[in-house]
């Protein structure tokens, strides 16, 4: 059956334009995803008119590896400057910058392709091999579920803040209560709207990120008495070497791609939950001597792999059922349609050639983005040895352009303005940033579907113990919630 | 002589302004320009992508869509027409922020405020429930069991307020049937809670039927057209089953008409309205549109009045089925 599928497709894949434009896409999408405020989205939603015009395959070659090479180009600004290209990356930062700060920039960078490249193709195995069943699984979580993973996910805040919980929990608080503002979905009741339109659907996520990680970053960096000084920095090609140094971590990396695709095949779930999920998990099963959080392989790893393999799983319900796995994907089921296939189980059986075609391309695009990303990380690694009195000022017009690009909008920009500020704050008071992300994030897909169970349900919070699949996951939060209880004791008493 | 002078200066300044203007117009456009869309990405978006790349071709111009999604596409609508009334922002002006929002109060404009440009696309709903249902067999059968079993069925419309969802409100108050409406924000998570059997019935679009016709049971198609008809595979229409929601032609369907600020330039809104036509008119434009299950449309700016007004005066008489709707819920509570 597998077989059929690439021997349908093999003709369409391996036309020159379906390779140029494959190969095209990854470059596009490592620049765009580099651009702090730009991403994956960004450029699939500016070069779509582009590929409607094109034969199917090549058309969905570009996009697909637009957004393979938009999912990992968000590391390279991440690892390089401590400032995500997306919020896909914000995960990354925890280990990838301070590896870049030892003088490893280029093996750190080297290790974020090789795993998102894995990870990725890790993710394509899935999609060649269990795309229907896996779907089918996946259109089995319904609201109690997804609410109940949102829970899970906000563990995530304990275990990534490290020695600082309770700074972490009162950072994800605040995301929390930033992701209520706007219109109320189930009342369309204004929420802290101020009567401003601009606030009608809340503040722009990547303007956040944007703001509190770059702004604020650029503003530190402008304190320091090195504005002039060229860096020193050895820019070393990382080559196979960094393959290797991936490999060694191959049960993480397997691990992450597994958590990776399983949330991106969960529609609406995405990739900042997986790579955060993913780093959380490989934290808090980390060997002694490892150190999370200060330059350790494994974080990389984890968080890269994590969130390509999200574009693998994603895939899988927008091809399978018709069902976009995020907006990306949307956008992706948007231009199939256009280019006059429907995706869905029809298409399996009346168009294997563009399914097969499909597949190869989504695989390829990750071979290829560890050929361009390994060629051109010294490229990359040589921002570090531009004067920070050039590279903070094209830094902030690069933000600016990229946040302003999102919805040609003057707000956004001041919210990018206003949460640098909070950033600065935050960080002078020594509060972890990557937990008001995570609050932003999985607030509304927490209050939409845990109000939601309840509209459903005939019987009130029963719900989310009558459906098996979320009676499992209350009974995981809650042993999570009881070794967490324990941990924190057992510190206290040891200290 | 010091006269003289002032009129002289103030001719010269004055012919310089309107040649300048003239000049401005006369290169319209000389950049890009932008479509508000008030959804997020998804085929709605991709369908206007594809109208602005035939219409920027015809322009000599790109013209990007800019996804601003909130408060049932107001939010939208409110940024686009605060921009210079300058021909370089158009409002992808889909019926709930047009249309539905100001009936409802959530908006203080009116259709007339703006000038149109051209009818772009429509895209019909439907009712489907479940595919192995076993407590009803049609539309009727299920108003039935609805009517004896008040507040039992649950039912999605995608958002809340929506147009589906006041066609849907409208369609259960003729049968007296209430139902817990559960908002959604997302179309695909709606077909997929249906499939998986979370929800008796929701509104589903032609995209997410056509990709998995097996996996729901169109009940009732909410149009009277036959491209209806013919997307949903031939499942009865509102008139095949006699229901009256009040509403015809594009009363019942998602539309959008593309709108510009009332006090852009005529000449400026003529350049617009005339690439837009021939934009609508060409082949490749309504096959790529029909592809996704859309149906193109080929009214004119002269037609606004006629199509849009009918629309807005349906759906005024429709009276409040969403206040009756959630009156009996909370009788029910």
């Amino acid at each position: 059956m597998i077989i059929d599928f690439f021997s349908a497709g093999f003709d369409v894949f391996s036309s020159p334009l379906a390779l140029i434009l494959t190969f095209t896409g990854i470059i596009v999408g490592l620049v765009v995803g580099a651009m702090p405020g730009l991403g994956p989205l960004m450029g699939i939603i500016l070069l779509l008119p582009v590929a409607i015009g094109l034969p199917a395959v090549a058309a969905m070659g570009f996009l697909i590896a637009i957004f393979v090479g938009g999912s990992c180009g968000g590391s390279i600004s991440a690892i390089l400057l401590r400032i995500p290209g997306t919020p896909l990356a914000a995960a990354t930062l925890y280990d990838g910058y301070p590896l870049a700060q030892k003088g490893r920039a280029s093996d750190a960078i080297g290790i974020a392709i090789t795993s998102s490249a894995i990870g990725g193709l890790i993710g394509g195995i899935v999609l060649v091999f269990c795309a229907p069943i896996l779907a089918n699984f996946a259109s089995n979580f319904a609201p109690p579920e997804y609410a109940m993973l949102a829970i899970m996910g906000l563990f995530a805040i304990v275990v990534i803040s490290g020695g600082s919980v309770i700074k972490g929990l009162l950072a994800g608080s605040f995301g929390l209560i930033i992701s209520t503002i706007g219109t109320d979905s189930f009342s369309t009741g204004l929420r802290f709207t101020f009567g401003s339109h601009n606030l009608l659907n809340g503040f722009h996520i990547v303007a956040v990120v944007v703001g509190l990680f770059a702004i604020s970053e650029m503003t530190f960096q402008m304190l320091k008495r090195d504005l002039l000084e060229i860096p020193k920095v050895k820019v070393a090609r990382p080559g196979l070497r960094t393959i290797s140094m991936t490999l060694k971590h191959y049960v993480n990396l397997v691990r992450s791609s597994a958590i990776g695709t399983f949330f991106g095949a969960i529609p609406g779930a995405g990739g900042v939950i997986s790579s955060f999920t993913s780093y959380a998990v490989a934290k808090a099963s980390s060997k002694p001597g490892e150190k999370y959080g200060e330059g350790e392989e494994g974080g990389v790893v984890a968080t890269e792999s994590a969130n390509n393999a999200t574009v693998g799983g994603t895939l899988v319900p927008t091809l399978s059922l018709g069902i976009p796995g995020d907006a990306s994907s949307a956008m992706l089921l948007g231009a199939l349609l256009i280019l006059g296939f429907i995706p869905g189980p029809a298409m399996f059986e009346n168009n294997p050639d563009v399914v097969g075609g499909i597949f190869m391309v989504y695989l390829l695009s990750n071979v290829f983005l560890l050929i361009a990303g390994i060629l051109a990380t010294p490229l990359f690694v040589y921002v570090l040895r531009i004067p920070k009195v050039y590279l903070i000022p094209s830094i902030l017009l690069l933000c600016s352009i990229g946040t302003f690009a999102l919805q040609a909008s003057v707000f956004d920009l001041q919210v990018m303005f206003a949460f640098g500020l909070i950033g600065l704050l935050f960080r002078a008071a020594n509060y972890p940033l990557a937990p008001v992300v995570i609050g932003m994030i999985l607030g509304p897909i927490l209050e939409a579907n845990f109000r939601r169970s309840l509209l459903i349900s005939r019987e009130g919070y029963w719900i989310f113990l009558d459906r098996p699949v979320s009676a499992s996951l209350v009974t995981i939060n809650a042993l999570l919630i009881l070794a967490m209880i324990y941990i924190t004791i057992k510190r206290m008493r040891e200290s | 002589m010091q006269i003289t002078k002032s009129i002289h200066r103030t001719l010269l300044a004055g012919t310089l302004v309107a040649a300048s203007a003239a000049i401005a117009l006369a290169d319209f456009p000389n950049r890009n320009i932008e479509i508000f869309h008030p959804w997020g990405p998804g085929n709605a978006m991709a369908m206007s992508q594809v109208v602005a790349k035939a219409m920027g071709e015809e322009l000599g111009t790109d013209m990007p869509v800019i996804s601003l999604p909130g408060a049932a596409g107001t939010k939208a609508q409110t940024t686009a027409m605060g921009k210079p009334a300058d021909g370089y922002t158009i409002f992808d002006g889909y019926v709930a922020p047009l249309v539905l929002q100001p009936i409802l109060g959530n908006a203080d404009w009116n259709y007339k405020d703006f000038k149109p440009l051209s009818a772009a696309v429509a895209n019909a709903f439907s009712i489907a429930g479940q595919v192995d249902e076993t407590r009803w067999s049609n539309f009727e059968e299920m108003m039935a069991y609805c009517q004896a079993n008040r507040g039992e069925l649950r039912y999605s419309s995608g958002s809340r307020n929506n147009l589906p969802h006041m066609v849907i409100a409208k369609a259960l108050q003729g049968y007296d049937c209430v139902a817990q409406n559960v908002p959604y924000t997302q179309d695909g998570n709606v077909f997929k809670d249906l499939g998986s059997k979370v929800l008796d019935f929701a509104f589903i679009n032609v995209g997410n039927f056509r990709s998995n016709p097996d996996k729901v049971k169109i009940l009732m198609v909410l149009s009277e057209l036959e491209s209806s008809k013919k997307a949903f595979l031939g499942a009865p229409t509102i008139a095949d089953l006699d229901v009256d929601v009040g509403l015809s032609n594009l009363g019942p369907m998602g539309w959008t008409w593309w709108i510009v600020n009332p006090d852009t330039p005529d000449d400026v809104t003529e350049k617009l309205r005339s690439a837009m036509e021939r934009a609508m008119a060409r082949q490749d434009v309504k096959d790529a549109v029909e592809a996704v299950g859309f149906v193109p449309l080929n009214w004119d700016h002269t037609s606004y009045e006629e199509i849009v007004g009918g629309v807005d005066a349906q759906l005024n008489s429709m009276g409040n089925a969403l206040a009756w709707e959630e009156e009996e819920l909370n009788k029910l509570n």
